[in-house]
């Protein structure tokens, strides 16, 4: 009976938003090998998720910090990644070639490596920081690096070849996150914030247009 | 129903619409949405305001610019939104770069938004909705219908009843976004349509919320009612526990309510802060009051043989205080009587008060003459004296207590005996009597009544070397003095002399006294046992009281003049360990 429970449990956990667990290669197997269908699914289902979950947390930060201080009018978003070319609409994105999409999603993927793990541990200075937004933070950090993993796969089946992917944009924003000064700080949070759920979005977005057009192919 | 509420929705809008028509106040010109219905394309909607007159065209543009450009440039399509909007169809939208536009005229800036797409998707609502139905329940009551929108995703719907008609309308929302889009159509679903009937399907009934809150409230009233008049005490100190009545430790709600005063005093007496109300001397001014004299007292015994003789034990319908223990028992120890004088606890007075009254001698009359004058039980010890004393002035010849002290208490019972003792041959009298009561209530003392034979042969007074140190002289060196020079004689020759408004002897008056009677014949001494007349003072307590202890004081220095009663307070501290 407990066993059944635990089960359950775990099940209904897994099947938050994004998060089901799929059939994994059995043991043993030494050919085994997931399909790129298979693997395509995983990828959008994590970026999915990582996209909900930085949008939730913008939303609470903003609520909780942001209220009256004016930040959307400074926002003018000077993200550490506007220095990649990124399609900035669908027919862009159907036009870019799926190879070079691919790296682009990469490169963005790791150059907010740094930054998350750099917010997991600073988010939790915050005075008097909700539970929710430490949680949520950590929990993007470990899912960029899930889905990170799964796009280098993805993109070693895709690609032929040995590519040079120097994609790649570092990020210095560590003191802004640090400052004595409350309000600097708190604009410094609330602009990094706003810009991993604009690249969250982004990354999702280019993962479902390939996805429809490498296994679907444009017919989703 | 619906006829009410859509007149009801009219009414509204007519009103709400006279409320704008007559509505005076200026409104600027200002954005009111942008949105973007699918992520390719958005407009931006605004409302032009009253701020010009009707005739001057208005010139209102709506310039946009993206993050990074410089210029600002105007909307491309004011048309295919409608009226007052701008349209920026997929050539001119990027999606995650930010936007600005603003509404000008040449001159003036009304209104001003900043945004990026991704943040104003709105879809539009579905349309073209068909259902088809998935599957019914084993009673055929419930079934699932599915929903299927044009480009959208499939919308299913659990356990609708089959018997019944149904109006859906759906609307959608971005995942990552909050706000709703409009509601699509209303879609009409009825199982019928499609040849399901059911036959046993009948009218549901709703669960009777009235008739069980009826039923529940009564029920438990009249539960409540049984257990207040249930004779079974368990239950209702469970539910309705008794609230305490406020209680005195050691007093009985009762006795405060029959009034027995003397009792009631008794028992508060125990508590240390009624004591000092009891003795105050207000009292002997209270009670000592001129009477008419009775002349058959003068009849009677003396009040000292009556005192002394202890025939009289037995109770008498009149003697003692009935002592039935109210109140007193968690306090008192009942018919003990006290010699211990350490306790000053005036219950052991009380006690001892009840057993001294019992054994006394005190006349049956008298007690019961004092009840009867009173119409009042037993007063307690402080109003016995003054009351004996309020009785015995209506006698001259009565005997009373001489006034040594407010209490003199527990030492009596055994005093008396050893006092009766040493008397039983002499029968003296040995207290001071006293003859007249002044107007100002002062007590004017005189030689004791010589009643009994014996007197005479007392010690003449001749013989005694009257101290001169002592401030007072010894009533009983006095006394006997005058007993022998005036022994055929009730009245004594001294009181013209000896009187004084204070109502002691003095000095002077005992001078005269001494110096007239030491011309008198002088007897031969008594070859009596000296006589202790007056009893010594054993304990001097507080203001309020003299122990007294009828045995001779010790000698221990020729100095000290053992006939005299009296010891002054050098010789106290001699005598006292």
């Amino acid at each position: 009976g407990l066993l059944l429970v635990a089960l359950l449990v775990s099940h209904m956990l897994l099947t938050k938003e994004g998060v089901t667990s799929l059939p994994i290669c059995p043991n043993g197997s030494v050919n085994c090998q997931l399909s790129l269908e298979e693997l395509f699914d995983r990828a959008v289902k994590l970026s999915h998720y990582i996209h909900f979950l930085s949008s939730e947390m913008f939303n609470e930060f903003d609520e909780r910090y942001a209220q009256g201080r004016g930040f959307i009018a400074k926002a003018v978003n000077s993200c550490h990644t506007a220095s990649l070319t990124t399609p900035e609409d669908k027919e862009q994105a159907q036009q870019i070639h799926h190879e070079d999409l691919l790296n682009l999603i990469l490169g963005v993927l790791r150059s907010w490596n740094d930054p998350l793990v750099h917010l997991a541990s600073e988010v939790q200075r915050m005075k008097e920081a909700p539970e929710t937004i430490l949680w949520k933070a950590v929990e993007i950090e470990e899912q960029n690096k899930r889905l990170l993993e799964g796009m280098e796969k993805i993109v070693g089946r895709v690609q032929s070849g040995v590519v040079e992917n120097d994609i790649y944009t570092p990020w210095d924003g560590l003191p802004s996150l640090q400052l004595a000064d409350e309000d600097s700080r708190l604009f410094a949070f609330y602009n990094l914030l706003h810009c991993l759920r604009r690249d969250s979005h982004k990354i999702d977005n280019y993962l479902k247009v390939l996805k429809c057009r490498l296994i679907h192919d444009n017919n989703c | 129903m619906d006829l009410q509420h859509l007149l009801f929705v009219l009414a509204l809008i007519c009103a709400n619409d006279s409320l704008s028509a007559s509505d005076d106040l200026l409104q600027w010109p200002q954005i009111s949405k942008c949105r973007s219905p699918e992520m390719e394309t958005f407009s931006c909607f605004w409302t032009a305001g009253n701020f010009y007159n009707l005739t001057v065209p208005r010139i209102l543009q709506l310039l946009y610019k993206k993050s990074n450009e410089e210029d600002w440039k105007e909307c491309p399509d004011y048309i295919t939104s409608g009226q007052n909007s701008c349209y920026f169809n997929a050539s001119y939208t990027s999606v995650w770069t930010p936007y600005c536009v603003q509404l000008a005229s040449k001159n003036e800036v009304y209104d001003k938004k900043c945004f990026s797409v991704d943040e104003i998707v709105l879809p539009d609502p579905p349309v073209h909705l068909n259902w088809t139905l998935l599957n019914t329940s084993q009673t055929g009551i419930h079934g699932d219908i599915q929903l299927k929108p044009r480009l959208s995703t499939v919308v299913p719907l659990y356990s609708l009843k089959m018997a019944r008609d149904y109006e859906i309308r759906i609307r959608s929302r971005q995942r990552t976004s909050e706000k709703f889009g409009e509601f699509s159509e209303i879609l009409y679903v009825s199982f019928s349509q499609i040849g399901i009937v059911c036959d046993h399907c009948t009218e549901e009934v709703e669960f009777p919320w009235f008739l069980v809150v009826v039923f529940g409230v009564c029920g438990l009233a009249v539960t409540v009612i049984s257990i207040m008049l249930s004779k079974q005490p368990r239950i209702k100190m469970l539910i309705f526990p008794p609230v305490p009545v406020p209680k005195i430790k050691g007093i009985d709600p009762d006795l405060l309510k029959k009034g027995k005063l003397d009792e009631v005093n008794s028992i508060l007496a125990c508590h240390d802060n009624y004591k000092t109300q009891l003795y105050s001397d207000d009292l002997w001014v209270e009670f000592i009051e001129l009477d008419i004299e009775d002349p058959d007292e003068k009849n009677r015994a003396s009040d000292t043989d009556r005192l002394l003789s202890e025939d009289h034990l037995k109770s008498h319908g009149c003697l003692g205080a009935k002592d039935d223990d109210s109140g007193r028992a968690s306090c008192c120890e009942p018919d003990i009587p006290e010699t211990d004088f350490s306790a000053s606890d005036t219950c052991d007075a009380t006690s001892d008060s009840d057993q001294f009254k019992k054994a006394t001698e005190k006349e049956e009359d008298l007690l019961c003459l004092d009840r009867q004058d009173n119409d009042e039980p037993l007063p307690n010890l402080a109003n016995t004296d003054p009351q004996r004393q309020h009785r015995n002035t209506q006698s001259e010849n009565s005997h009373l207590w001489a006034p040594f002290g407010d209490s003199v208490e527990s030492p009596r019972p055994s005093v008396h005996t050893q006092i009766s003792n040493q008397n039983s041959l002499t029968s003296t009298d040995f207290y001071a009597q006293v003859s007249d009561i002044t107007p100002a209530g002062r007590v004017v003392l005189s030689p004791g009544q010589k009643s009994k034979l014996g007197r005479a042969q007392r010690e003449g007074c001749t013989e005694q070397n009257f101290t001169m140190d002592n401030t007072y002289f010894c009533e009983a060196d006095v006394k006997k003095c005058i007993a022998v020079t005036s022994h055929e004689e009730n009245e004594p020759r001294v009181p013209e002399q000896g009187y004084n408004e204070d109502g002691y002897f003095t000095t002077e008056s005992l001078t005269t006294t001494v110096a007239n009677l030491g011309a008198s014949t002088a007897a031969p001494p008594s070859s009596e046992l000296p006589v202790a007349d007056y009893t010594s003072i054993h304990i001097v307590q507080s203001p309020q009281g003299l122990v007294l202890n009828a045995t001779a004081l010790p000698v221990p220095d020729k100095e000290f003049n053992v006939s005299c009663g009296y010891v002054s307070t050098d010789q106290l501290n001699k005598i006292m360990p």
